[in-house]
């Protein structure tokens, strides 16, 4: 069972947001059409894992690159130009560009897992969300929980109320 | 111990390929001298090589694009004013460079430096981007900007050592690597470690009817093109872009007036 | 910000989905008029190509490089400004280039991508550039990653995943609002796209930590493509070519061309898509000053390398210098100069940078400009090496105009079906920089 709450106005929803979350619900998610700031302060989001993920992508992929270009060279010697089969210079600039590549692959691993995105479920969401409302979503409140989240979302001044039946 | 003998090749391995040059000494240094006083600029080299390595006739229109496939060509150069006018000849063919500025431009390894100090070229793995006649400072890399083809009979004529290449591929001089192949497999079926001096010659130079052109291994101090290249008059062209080419030339005398 | 009244959420919304959801015979009008050109001018000149081989453009013993790689370099420099602009405003945090980034960047994208096929164009054997991959193969041979052509390979391709992610990324948000107003197929489509994105603070969070990497990734990235691109020429040793200066110059014109690009393709957008509300005076005036700078530093580049051919004295590069300056191409050498170095001076004055006609024109003979330039690079270096006997002339031939023309078409195409498959605007970036709705509001 999920209560939903829709506002029409940034203050009402945050204040909605703050009031559940120091009673104690802690799984609400906020929806809003635009980044908030405050949305995730509430919440207490501070810096996100992707950033391990980005760090650990940039390292492994500086060390794939020189692997694959110093290996590749020394699986079939092939001298060309008078140069070393380990030219360190040019293969500085494989391994900057493979840097860079598992960096964002990495980056895009990380936002995956951290979002939790892509969603394999039906979740509660109103497409108002993307629009210009507010809402507020309590999940896993049952009984008398449910009707103490509903009152506090009423209370901050919410549009409309809808509950929905998650599927399990 | 097996795994420290392992470990010390290794090492002493990666130190090698950290090396610039990578061989400390070609097997086989082939090279080539050209007299610039003996040469008359007759082509007989351009005809040989022609005949020797299955180079297409391109035709009159395509000639004229400069758009010819010649591995060796006689440069002409003018010099002084009519009537009192000097022509000089320089036959220019690949330099086989050891520091090749060609090869390194190659993204699939289609051409690069074998052990004899050729700068090859391997028609097979060509994809055409061109970089390496564009890197050439000597021009002398060929594009097939078609397939070409022979009329009957001149297909009959074609070098079975030799392939024939099909469009977008680079070719150039290869020093007649087919007759160096066949010496070498000589050497070995005779059980001789070496390739004897003057066993390998290529068409152009077999052809020159001036004997300007001497080829050999300059590794053995014994051979013809070794003491050729002591001659003073002896210079490589192109000398200041660093590409220590593997063709000595010989400049032409001139009488001082 | 907006020159025609604040929209509210709701209208922006309708706004930059009408464009994606609404379709008139006029779009698919120009749609087939770029498709059919992109056909006969493009592919089908390539076609007959491929079978009669490379020789059937103009290049010849004196230039092994011609049209195809000068064009290579001009869409690779157009797709530098949008991923480059879009994150360096966006780790500034500078607001005016919300409504402006999400056609850049497909910009980027798209010219990218004929950059590519310009490649294959290129090729002798394009039917083996899978060659120049690093992919296993049963020869146990691997690419050459000494070349600098190598180091295209890679660096384009890093470019061109970086830069999909990039937009794609940014549009996941967007690609949730296109689901909520679509039934159907596309409904069902745009819910994969959308990852089932809902707008929770967490996934807002997540994206934003995510985006800001990928445009730190993106911008030392975007710098070292181009200058990769000019080492295809600087390492070589051909006069005219071996500058230590060509990174920086073909990276600043890269984003000077591309930024040209950007001042056209919002001209497009605003006049055909009816954005006015959403592109307006700010952004012409800002793109202006940022064009304004580049003309200059890319002047002053320009000097310098003259400069420094002539100061070093090699009688190779004063004879390439030469025939650049004075030979048969001078006068497209000096049609680039005026273009480039004298014609963006105009917007020194307020009254061209605010007009959006002026500008449009400024920035179309901007790109005609480096257009020429990297064809004079390629055209006038090449026929004057070291060699006098093999001194020559280089002219494209009617495939090679022919398919440069089709190139453009190939874009065109490319973006007329990005307008219909993503937002061209991003919808909650521009809401991010209206007033919030709050009850004081």
């Amino acid at each position: 069972m999920a209560i939903m709450g829709t506002f029409a106005f940034e203050e009402d929803f945050l204040a909605a947001a703050e009031k559940l979350q120091s009673s104690g619900f802690d799984n609400i998610s906020l929806l809003s059409p635009v980044p908030l700031a405050e949305a995730q302060k509430v919440l207490g989001l501070g810096k996100s894992a992707v950033r391990r993920f980005s760090l650990a992508g940039a390292i492994i992929g500086a060390l794939a690159g020189f692997a694959l270009a110093a290996g590749t060279a020394l699986v079939f010697v092939l001298p060309t130009s008078g140069r070393a089969i380990i030219t360190i210079p040019p293969f500085l600039i494989i391994t900057y560009e493979m840097t860079i590549l598992f960096g964002v692959l990495f980056t895009l691993l990380g936002f995956h897992v951290v979002s939790d995105l892509p969603a394999w479920r039906d979740r509660p969401y109103l497409p108002a969300a993307n629009i210009d409302r507010f809402v507020v979503v309590v999940e896993g409140a049952a009984g008398e929980q449910a009707a103490r989240a509903e009152a506090i979302i009423r209370q901050a001044g919410a549009e409309e109320i809808h509950h929905v039946e998650e599927d399990q | 111990m097996k795994w420290g003998n392992d470990l010390s090749t290794f090492v002493e391995k990666f130190r090698q390929y950290l090396k610039p040059g990578y061989y400390d000494e070609f097997d086989y240094h082939w090279t080539m001298t050209i007299d610039l006083d003996r040469c008359t600029g007759c082509e007989a080299c351009v005809v040989a090589c022609q005949a020797e390595n299955n180079l297409p006739i391109v035709g009159e229109k395509r000639y004229a694009q400069n758009r010819e496939i010649k591995w060796i060509r006689i440069e002409r150069y003018w010099e002084g004013e009519y009537p009192d006018v000097k022509m000089g000849f320089i036959p220019m063919l690949c330099q086989h460079c050891d520091a090749a500025p060609c090869e390194i431009a190659c993204p699939v390894f289609a051409t690069y430096h074998n052990q004899d100090g050729l700068n090859t070229q391997i028609y097979n793995r060509c994809i055409g981007t061109r970089t390496c006649a564009v890197y050439c400072p000597y021009e002398v890399r060929y594009f097939n900007w078609f397939t070409y083809t022979w009329d009957e009979p001149l297909e009959q004529q074609l070098n079975p050592d030799v392939t024939v290449r099909e469009k977008g591929v680079m070719e150039k001089c290869t020093f007649c690597i087919q007759r160096i192949r066949l010496a070498k497999d000589n050497a070995k079926d005779d059980d001789r470690r070496r390739v004897r001096d003057g066993e390998v010659v290529p068409a152009c130079v077999q052809s020159c009817p001036t004997e300007a052109m001497a080829f050999g291994d300059s590794n053995d101090p014994e051979a013809k093109v070794s003491k050729m290249m002591k001659n003073p008059r002896g210079y490589t062209v192109l000398e200041e872009l660093n590409t220590t080419p593997s063709i000595v030339y010989l400049k032409k005398a001139h009488a001082e007036s | 910000m907006f020159d025609h009244g604040q929209p509210s959420y709701a209208e922006v919304n309708k706004d930059i989905l009408s464009v994606m959801l609404e379709t008139g015979p006029r779009y698919w009008m120009l749609l087939g008029t770029t498709m059919s050109v992109a056909v006969i001018f493009f592919f089908m000149p390539w076609f007959y190509q491929l079978i009669v081989g490379v020789g059937a453009a103009g290049m010849s013993r004196n230039a092994y490089w011609g049209t195809y790689l000068s064009n290579f370099i001009f869409w690779i420099g157009l797709s530098h400004s949008g991923t480059l602009l879009s994150a360096i405003l966006h780790i500034t945090n500078s607001p005016w280039r919300k409504s402006v980034y999400r056609s850049a960047e497909a910009m980027t994208l798209f010219s990218l991508m004929t950059a590519a096929l310009f490649v294959m164009v290129h090729l002798g054997r394009v039917w083996f550039v899978h060659w120049s991959f690093p992919i296993p193969n049963q020869m146990g041979l691997w690419p050459n990653f000494r070349s600098p052509l190598m180091f295209d390979v890679m660096a384009i391709t890093t470019y061109l995943t970086a830069s999909s992610i990039f937009i794609y990324m940014g549009s996941v948000p967007d690609f949730a609002a296109v689901r909520d107003a679509s039934t159907g197929t596309r409904r069902r489509l745009y819910t994969i796209f959308s990852f089932g994105w809902r707008g929770t603070a967490r996934e807002w969070h997540t994206l934003g930590w995510a985006y800001t990497f990928f445009a730190v990734f993106v911008i030392p990235l975007a710098v070292s493509v181009h200058s990769i691109v000019s080492w295809d020429f600087a390492l070589s040793i051909v006069p005219g070519l071996h500058h230590t200066i060509f990174a920086p110059y073909f990276v600043c014109g890269a984003i000077y061309s591309g930024t040209a690009g950007i001042v056209t393709v919002m001209y497009c957008l605003r006049k055909f898509l009816n954005f006015e509300r959403y592109i307006g005076q700010v952004h012409l005036d800002n793109l202006g000053k940022l064009l304004l700078a580049l003309s200059l530093i890319w002047s002053y580049i320009n000097m310098l390398e003259l400069f420094s051919s002539w100061y070093g004295g090699s009688s190779f590069e004063l004879e390439a210098l030469k025939f650049k300056l004075t030979g048969f191409y001078a006068p497209l050498y000096w049609e680039m100069i005026l273009f480039c170095a004298f014609v963006p001076l105009l917007m020194f004055f307020r009254k061209f940078r605010w007009s959006w006609n002026k500008m449009l024109l400024i920035s179309i003979l901007i790109n005609i400009g480096m257009l020429t330039e990297r064809f004079i690079i390629v055209a006038t270096s090449q026929p004057r090496k070291f060699l006098p006997n093999a001194f020559g002339f280089y002219f494209p031939s009617w495939i090679e105009i022919s398919i440069t023309i089709g190139s453009f078409a190939i874009f065109a195409t490319m973006f007329l079906i990005f307008i219909k498959w993503v937002p061209a605007i991003s919808i909650y970036e521009v809401k991010e920089t209206l007033k919030p709705l709050r009850r004081d509001a």
